[in-house]
């Protein structure tokens, strides 16, 4: 694990990191996704190591810039066969896809490797939330086995926050109901494991991700029996609009992703989850934003360069992540924010949008992790590196013992030390 | 008494304009009939009810009075099928907490309700622990739940939930309650396991159990749950015989669910369900309003049911017909008189209007578009995927894909995708999809008729596979005759019905379900019933 060269002091630090007192507050970790990828001109900065100009792009980030990295020059390392998805099935599972079929995920995504360890005692394992109307993600707990986005304010509020909340620091209200709930699902268990017992080996799996989901509802049903410690920052979200329908044929984007990051920053301050994903948009996403002339996807391919409208749709969508982030950095924890607890992924599913390319990803990590991650930093690739050392790095700052991070020509051993504390 | 008789006069008389051309196949004298294809099956896999496979089992199991909760699991589309995806599709953490939540909700309301109530409960409780009632009602609505009879001890389980929810409740109602969400929670319920049953006359040597099969009928046909009469038929194993299974598929197509089977498949052929999240520019599009989608549909659903069912006709005419069913809302769409001042009627366009069928339907023509244009591309790609069953490859990643804006000497479409045709690379996939939605150009970003883009006349004409075409209506006679479209049709319907993609061994059956779709005049519940019947349908496949 140690390569040649490496400062003693680094190591000496990731020593005492792995002996060190436990985190008062728990680490999250997070990912942030828009479809379409970028423009490169506009979205690499200038500057590498700590001197660095946020670019044309990047401005909106502003006021969080030393609290995000920016990691660029990293190459996603499987086939390009499928525009759009390739991109996401190599970085986020490290994996190649099906061999069967190319726009299918073969392995878990890195949300739910993270969420099998630091997920399995909150209330939610993990919550994926999306803002463009019926945005699926690409949280993934294997082939096949998808974990849809949340895509309306209100039922993610309702999920969360509604009658099933236990507000930090107050009892739970003891209710007889609880014990029926969970007699039923005793006998969902037991008729999913009989029928296991009849099926071919991927029913087995599907159904066997049937009883994850079965275990997951019934952690959550033991939670609403427990009286949670008290957590200075919780408090309960307004509540958002039932429905924020179009306006003019184009769906308010900005309003619902702040919606979302609202309730996502109180989900989090209210310890109801440690793992999240935000699906901003789909890849191939289509949409209509403020103030441009046709859809985001038609415009990466058709805007004839340098593509301002596509650049004014970038801005928009770093403007909403700023939003997202400083509504993290404004609620306070311990001596730092809720920020600073967390490990934030932000990129999308290509590099260059209109080419499809795969090479020099856009990636913004946002976050330290409790101090795992170094913040404020620009790391430029000099080879073209592996995305998946950004995911290992990841998952090590989350406090997972990986000795390596995907699979085949997606595998690395490495994580990537320049973001590394 | 077939206007058809004219056509060749017609056809002279209009020569300048767009015409029309229709071929008529042989009225088959007596309806051609016997099983089709062999015994080779599809792959198996324990499928996953789809959102409305859900709603229409409730539907038919509870009453139309009771309301589910819009929120379920999302269907995930494979080979452009929810039925091929729900082959694979898992159910996630947050989708097992609707459903549980769904299945409170429903069993509130059925307990709720004496009237529903009545239709699953036959005895009357002689206490909160009246195991024996319990277990009755266990017995037979938990039949209808799971398709199939339960074990004793599975009726056990399910009653001793009914009789402790009861005492601890207060009520034998309450109780019952957690009997209905125990029985929807189930994965008994939610998928469609196939074990099957040993069998030597099929390829695989194995077929699916009498229940087994008509779930799988009934999902195929109705997209919903065997009736009484269905599990019945099962239970007395008349399902094994080509005559059983016929009788069984003769009664389902008769009935009305039948209906909602056949909107459902093409709902999910022709992905209309993306109509609920249509986004167009308003500014652009003035006649635009966020129901435009959903109305749209229905127009193309009702077109499909009223040729199926109602006229029992080629279903290759869906493309070349005149005939629709509008609101007044399309009609001025369609610049025609609204035929009824509210809702839906039907209509027959001008003999002179270039829209002809299902290429002339606002559904398809805005669906296949963008958000602020028309898109020759996306409906060329339609009709050579959805119609013909050709695959498009992905586009080569690296290419400069920029469409010239429009210029003075370059107004319509038509020239500015001519790049697409100037470089080979592009050209390649863009030759075999452009020409085809240029004979649409027509039809604006929501499908409205325009004679002019940018000031300049729009030129829509080509040719599809060596035949020309002269504007929209011939092109639409082009694919109606064109020899790939209705054996695409019987590869739809295969895919639909059996949840995967055929390999090699199921292409006998696809090549004789074909033929008999020819022979039948193309008649759409003919294919139907083929499929049904077909004994390949009966075979259990290897599990996937």
């Amino acid at each position: 694990m140690v390569t040649v060269g490496l400062p003693f002091l680094e190591i000496f630090a990731r020593e005492r990191r792995a002996n060190a007192a436990p985190d008062s507050f728990p680490k999250r970790f997070g990912m942030f996704f828009w479809g379409n990828g970028v423009l490169p001109d506009y979205w690499v900065p200038k500057g590498t190591g700590t001197s660095w100009e946020l670019s044309p792009t990047l401005a909106p980030l502003a006021e969080s810039k030393a609290k995000i990295s920016v990691v660029s020059g990293m190459k996603v390392p499987i086939a390009n066969a499928v525009p759009h998805l390739s991109g996401p099935i190599g970085f986020f599972s490290g994996s190649p896809a099906l061999a069967t079929d190319k726009e299918a995920f073969a392995a878990p995504t890195i949300d739910q490797i993270i969420a099998n360890v630091i997920g399995t005692d909150s209330r939610f394992r993990s919550l994926e939330v999306g803002v463009q109307p019926g945005v699926k993600g690409m949280s993934y707990n294997g082939p096949r086995s998808l974990n849809p986005a949340e895509s309306s304010p209100a039922a993610l509020f309702n999920r969360v926050f509604g009658a099933e909340f236990v507000m930090p620091g107050s009892d739970a209200k003891p209710n007889p109901a609880l014990a029926l709930r969970k007699s039923v699902l005793d006998a969902v268990t037991g008729d999913a494991k009989r029928l296991q017992g009849l099926l071919g080996s991927t029913d087995k799996q599907r159904l066997e991700q049937h009883l994850d989901g079965v275990r997951a509802l019934e952690q959550r049903i033991k939670k609403l029996e427990e009286s949670p410690p008290s957590l200075a920052a919780c408090k309960m979200p307004t509540a958002p609009k039932d429905s924020y329908p179009d306006v003019d044929g184009r769906p308010p984007m900005s309003e619902i992703s702040r919606a979302m990051s609202d309730l996502l920053a109180l989900t989090l301050a209210c310890d109801q989850t440690r793992v999240f994903s935000l699906w901003f948009t789909q890849p191939v996403n289509n949409t209509l934003f403020a103030g441009a002339p046709a859809g985001h996807h038609q415009l990466t391919h058709d805007e004839a360069s340098p593509q301002p409208e596509v650049a004014k749709i970038l801005v928009q969508i770093m403007t909403e992540l700023a939003y997202f982030l400083k509504a993290l950095d404004a609620i306070p924890e311990g001596d730092g924010t809720l920020l600073d607890h967390c490990g934030i992924l932000a990129t999308s599913d290509v590099n260059y949008g209109r080419a499809h390319t795969l090479d020099d990803f856009p990636i913004v990590i946002a976050g330290s992790a409790n101090g795992a991650l170094k913040t404020g930093v620009h790391y430029r690739s000099p080879a073209a590196e592996n995305t998946s050392k950004v995911a290992l790095t990841l998952a090590r700052a989350m406090g997972l013992s990986l000795d390596s991070f995907g699979a085949e020509e997606g595998k690395t051993t490495s994580g990537l030390s320049a973001i590394e504390v | 008494m077939s206007p058809r008789r004219f056509a060749p006069l017609l056809l002279l008389a209009l020569a300048a304009c767009d015409g029309e051309k229709k071929e008529t196949p042989p009225t088959p004298a007596v309806e051609p009939t016997g099983p089709v294809g062999t015994a080779t099956p599809s792959l198996s896999a324990a499928q996953r009810l789809t959102g409305p496979q859900y709603r229409a089992a409730i539907r038919d199991l509870f009453g139309a009075e009771v309301v589910v909760p819009p929120a379920l699991e999302p269907d995930v589309p494979l080979e452009g099928f929810d039925a091929v995806g729900s082959s694979k599709s898992t159910i996630s953490a947050r989708g097992i907490e609707q459903y549980e939540s769904a299945s409170y909700a429903i069993g509130n309301q059925v307990v709720a309700d004496p009237k529903l109530l009545g239709r699953v409960l036959s005895c009357k409780p002689s206490g909160l622990d009246d195991a024996a009632c319990a277990k009755t009602f266990a017995t037979s609505t938990g039949r209808r739940v799971w398709r199939r009879p339960l074990t004793n001890e599975e009726a056990d389980k399910i009653a001793t939930v009914i009789t402790t929810s009861a005492k601890t409740l207060g009520t034998f109602e309450k109780g019952l309650a957690y009997g209905v969400a125990a029985l929807l929670q189930s994965p008994s319920f939610l998928y469609r396991p196939s074990v099957g049953e040993p069998d030597a006359a099929s390829a695989s040597g194995k077929r699916y159990t009498q229940w087994e099969l008509a779930t799988r009928l009934s999902f195929f046909l109705w997209n919903s749950v065997p009736d009484d009469a269905l599990l019945d038929a099962a239970q007395a194993g008349t399902l094994g015989s080509y005559e059983g299974v016929k009788a069984q598929v003769d009664r389902m197509l008769a009935s009305p669910k039948a209906r909602e089977g056949l909107r459902n498949f093409v709902t999910e052929w022709l992905r209309l369900g993306e109509l609920d999240r249509l986004e167009k520019d308003a500014k652009l599009f003035t006649t635009y309003t966020p129901d435009l989608g959903p109305v749209a549909r229905e127009e193309t659903l009702r077109v499909f049911e009223d040729l199926v069912f109602d006229k029992n006709e080629d279903f290759r005419d869906v493309l070349t017909t005149r005939k629709t069913f509008v609101t007044p809302k399309l009609a001025s769409m369609y610049q025609i008189a609204a035929p009824s001042p509210t809702g839906f009627a039907a209509v027959e366009l001008p003999a002179d209007s270039p829209r002809r069928g299902l290429l002339g339907h606002v559904s398809i023509l805005a669906l296949y578009a963008h958000p602020t244009s028309s898109s020759a591309t996306l409906r060329g790609k339609f009709v050579r995927e959805k119609l013909l069953c050709q695959t498009i490859p992905a586009p080569p990643v690296n290419v400069n894909t920029a469409l010239p804006e429009p210029t003075a000497t370059a107004k319509t479409l038509r020239d500015r995708v001519q790049i697409h045709f100037q470089n080979p690379t592009c050209a390649a996939c863009h030759k075999i999809m452009d020409p085809i939605g240029l004979g649409l150009e027509q039809f604006d970003g929501i499908g409205r008729l325009r004679s002019k883009e940018n000031g300049a006349v729009i030129d829509p004409t080509g040719q599809l596979d060596g035949v020309e075409f002269a504007g929209p209506a011939t092109l639409a006679a082009a694919i109606h005759d064109h020899r790939d479209f209705a054996p695409c049709i019987a590869r739809k319907v295969y895919l639909y019905a059996t949840g995967f993609a055929p390999q090699e061994a199921e292409e006998a059956t696809i090549t004789a379900l074909s033929e008999r779709f020819a022979a039948a005049g193309y008649r759409m519940k003919s294919l139907l019933a083929a499929m049904a019947t077909s004994p390949s349908f009966r075979a259990l496949g290897a599990p996937h």
